[in-house]
């Protein structure tokens, strides 16, 4: 079964072509990578399959549904999270608050007005767990904009799992982090269990190669190849692509 | 900022016992006791202060929580007071139980047709549309004649609402009581919306609304529902305030009249519970002492102020009445007695 | 027939002058992305001031026009570098902040020359009619089309032809962009939001022909402009003439065929342009 198929995507600003004819699908339980140089189209193409952005041609099926023209909030609800390139949580609001409204998210309470969010028990019950796993519980009535970077990261990509998504998209999750950070996402990712199944959109390759199963690379809108890590990794167009070549043996590393 | 630990605030000694209830206490008094004791005629601007404030408090749902600039509110508090003065100038109805109901309706429904509208188009456009309706709305007060005491621009000789109760008198002193448990009731409302998930969902938009969307918040929605609910609230405040003034005129519906929520939330801080009220007690007074010394200056006096309060008084009033008393708090709260 | 060409003149010239307000106000809002809503009150301050030079010191109506300009331009410039400025990135506290302003600026102008009549004059040249084809039309009117036409051909070709005004364009497409080549955006912004303010006060003192000059003429003026806006579309000299032109002309004949229903013509036009195409008729952004 296929969780998510593009077909023709097409994305053009005028007479820019952000994204030219964009053809590929993704197994239920697969982790697909998707790497290329700034400005390749990866950020348009999430924001296409995630419905910021309408396309110019092309279609976009979710778990056998065509979600092209579906509101972003439609797609969330079929079990769609996204995670922003740049950090994107309520910076003015709450730990507790940010967690709360996330997790309200796709629950038919969340339109209830009488009732102060306090009562909700079980949200609360799961927000603590949440929380206490990153260690953010006791900074709960913390602004977010007062957190650390690391911490903000930390908090969103647990915010964006926090929905029991079936397909994941994460744009740049390790952005801004120490290696050491870098190394906890990439292990958080590679314990998800296999009915989740996630888009990765990174430059730290060491993350990508390490969770992905497949890889993509994007240039100038269009993929340039298709493959698993190791096929990638000593492909000569992508080599030539980042232009910094390790040796033979080593991983390609962005210059 | 946090408030310090727990362990402090538990030691009660009575002094801070007496501190954690100071706003408490001087809002009983100030709202409840006070009013009955000063003069007619300051109980009088009591009254259009609680009138404002409740106006100021609903206004903040749609401008401080959702992140809406919505010029031309007062097309909703005026649709309330004209609804409330057609039906005593045409059809004999002054029963509180008809008037109150139906004005807030047909608040709501004009904001309905009009919210629907203005957002269609966002950020500034949203502003000038909103700014525009409110103007197409004083136009129609103006011009329809129906909605005027003939000779006149609006209608006056409004009654105090007729509350069905035999041998029942109204004087300042009830009237004002009648206004506060109205506002209270709706102020209670309002307080509920805020803590509510869709409340909070409001003030998520407001941060960051491509991300609630993709959380699986319906937004628009959120911001339609905000506005008309904003618009209703408008509209009681405005058959109050027909009750209250005893006339109706195209003013009311004017820019001068959406300028004044405005200015309270601003001055006395938005997103906050009490801003707004605290913004509405100062204009009120501050409109009633120039129009004792310079009537005609006042709306320079209004401009000034709400230039100066944008640019200094950030957070309003408000905060830094919260911050005061977070300060006493700590201070006094916590001492071991 | 007479009185169709008599309104058509009317209309073309009070949609002139929109234009001359609303060309100002779109740029403005395209540019730096706030609502001047004090730019209706900078046309009535250039009004009261050219009234001062024209009338009560009987001196030149050009001159009249350009103090007009220079006066709105300073209260322009009073406004965006002692205040707005300061505001950076807030556009919401902005256009409040422009708000405030309007009533200061008509509380003043009633302060300074007092009272609320409306003072309408026009240039002593311009007085009567002259004939064109067999038919008469009012000078003044004639002048104010001729004008407006002649700034809205120089702004077209500022805006497309010289090299400040591809800035202008390029910084309402892509600030961050337009910084990065190099080009100090802010010191565009005070430009024109000066400029702009400067034709607004010179609209002010050729409008007073035909409008004349009032302590809310600030709104009146702002709420018709915003509505061009609306139905001509944002950013572009265009738009604006276009708009101004059609909300004139709905404006003068609908209030000669349907006087009861005075504003409503043109409330009529933003609703349908918000139902069917909420960018305007010539909007850039879609």
């Amino acid at each position: 079964m296929e969780a998510l198929k593009v077909k023709g995507l097409t994305k053009a600003f005028g007479g820019v072509h952000a994204l030219s004819d964009v053809s590929f699908s993704v197994n239920v339980g697969e982790r697909l990578g998707i790497i290329g140089p700034n400005g390749a189209g990866k950020t348009t193409l999430f924001n296409l399959i995630n419905g910021q952005l309408p396309p110019s041609y092309g279609k976009i099926h979710l778990f056998g549904i065509d979600i092209t023209h579906s509101p972003t909030y439609r797609r969330a609800h079929l079990g769609q999270s996204r995670s922003f390139q740049i950090t994107s949580l309520f910076l003015n609001l709450t730990v507790l608050d940010n967690t709360l409204i996330t997790l309200h998210g796709l629950r038919s309470s969340r339109f209830h007005m009488m009732r102060s969010t306090t009562t909700y028990i079980a949200l609360h019950t799961r927000a603590r767990e949440l929380l206490t796993l990153i260690d953010l519980w006791e900074h709960r009535d913390e602004l977010v904009k007062n957190l650390s970077y690391g911490e903000q990261r930390r908090l969103e990509i647990t915010l964006t799992l926090a929905l029991e998504p079936k397909l994941l998209l994460l744009d740049e999750p390790s952005c801004g982090l120490t290696t050491a950070e870098s190394a906890e996402i990439t292990d958080m990712l590679k314990n998800l269990g296999r009915d989740i199944t996630i888009l990765l959109v990174a430059h730290d390759m060491d993350l990508v190669f390490g969770v992905a199963d497949r890889i993509m690379v994007l240039h100038y809108g269009k993929i340039i190849v298709e493959g698993v890590p190791e096929e990638i990794r000593v492909d000569s167009r992508v080599r030539e692509i980042y232009m910094g070549c390790a040796d033979n043996a080593g991983t390609i590393t962005t210059g | 900022m946090t408030l310090p630990n727990e362990r402090e605030t538990s030691r009660r000694s009575g002094q801070s016992l007496l501190i954690r209830f100071t706003p408490f206490i001087a809002g009983a008094l100030v709202l409840c006791i006070l009013p009955a004791l000063v003069p007619t005629y300051v109980r009088n601007i009591w009254t259009k202060f609680v009138v404002f404030a409740l106006f100021a408090s609903s206004y903040d749902l749609i401008y401080g929580h959702t992140g809406l600039l919505s010029l031309g509110h007062a097309a909703y508090f005026g649709a309330g007071g004209y609804t409330v003065a057609a039906l005593m100038l045409h059809y004999n109805i002054d029963s509180l139980w008809v008037g109150l109901p139906l004005g807030v309706l047909v608040a709501a429904f004009i904001s309905a047709i009009f919210g629907f509208m203005a957002l269609r188009v966002s950020g500034m456009y949203f502003l000038l549309v909103t700014f525009a309706f409110g103007e197409l709305l004083y136009s129609v007060t103006w011009n329809w004649k129906w909605l005027s005491t003939p000779g006149m621009q609006g209608i006056s000789g409004l009654l105090r609402p007729n509350l069905g109760i035999p041998g029942f008198r109204w004087n300042t002193i009830n009237f004002y009581y009648f206004v506060l448990i109205i506002f209270l009731l709706c102020f209670y409302l309002v307080y509920r919306i805020m803590n509510s998930p869709f409340g909070h969902a409001l003030r998520g938009i407001r941060e960051n609304e491509p991300r609630m969307q993709s959380l699986g918040y319906n937004t628009w929605l959120y911001k339609y529902l905000a506005f008309i609910i904003t618009g209703a609230f408008a509209g009681v405040a405005g058959t109050l305030f027909a009750y209250y003034n005893r006339f109706i005129s195209p003013t009311h519906v004017g820019v001068v009249t959406s300028f004044m929520p405005m200015i309270m939330v601003i001055i006395g801080g938005s997103g906050t519970l009490l801003g707004p009220v605290i913004g509405a007690l100062i204009i009120v007074f501050v409109e009633y002492f120039s129009s004792l010394f310079t009537p005609e200056r006042w709306p320079l006096i209004l401009g000034a102020l709400f230039v100066a309060a944008i640019m200094y008084a950030r957070g309003g009033v408000g905060i830094h009445l919260t911050k005061l008393w977070r300060k006493l708090n700590y201070r006094y709260g916590s001492s071991k007695g | 027939m007479e009185l169709v060409l008599a309104n058509l003149v009317n209309g073309i010239s009070f949609g002139m002058i929109l234009f001359l307000i609303a060309s100002g106000l779109s740029i403005v809002m395209g540019l730096m992305g706030i609502i001047n809503l004090a730019h209706g009150a900078l046309y009535m301050v250039g009004a009261y001031a050219g009234w001062t030079i024209a009338v009560q010191w009987k001196m030149n109506f050009a001159l009249a026009v350009i103090v007009g300009g220079i006066a709105g331009a300073l209260v322009g410039l009073l406004i965006e570098r002692g205040f707005l400025r300061r505001l950076y990135k807030q556009p919401n506290e902005q256009v409040l902040l422009t708000f405030g302003f309007v009533y200061i600026l008509s509380n003043l102008v009633i302060w300074i020359w007092g009272g609320h009549r409306r003072l309408q004059f026009t240039a002593p040249i311009l007085y009567g009619s002259m004939e064109i084809a067999g038919m008469p039309f009012a000078k003044d009117r004639l002048a104010i089309i001729a004008i407006g036409a002649i700034i809205a051909i120089a702004l077209w070709y500022l805006q497309d032809k010289t090299r400040i005004g591809a800035i202008v364009r390029a910084g309402m497409d892509d600030k961050e962009m337009t910084t990065g080549l190099g080009i100090n955006l802010d010191f565009i912004f005070t430009v024109v939001f000066l400029f702009a303010a400067f034709i607004a006060g010179c609209a002010g003192v050729i409008g007073a022909q035909l409008i004349g000059a009032y302590s809310w003429l600030g709104t009146d003026i702002l709420l018709y402009s915003l509505i061009v806006v609306v139905v001509g579309g944002l950013g572009s000299v265009q738009g604006s003439l276009l708009g101004g032109l059609v909300i004139g002309l709905i404006d003068t004949f609908g209030k000669a065929l349907f006087p009861q229903f005075a504003m409503f013509t043109i409330y009529l036009a933003m609703i349908v342009i918000l139902l069917v195409k909420p960018s305007g008729l010539l909007g850039r952004k879609s």
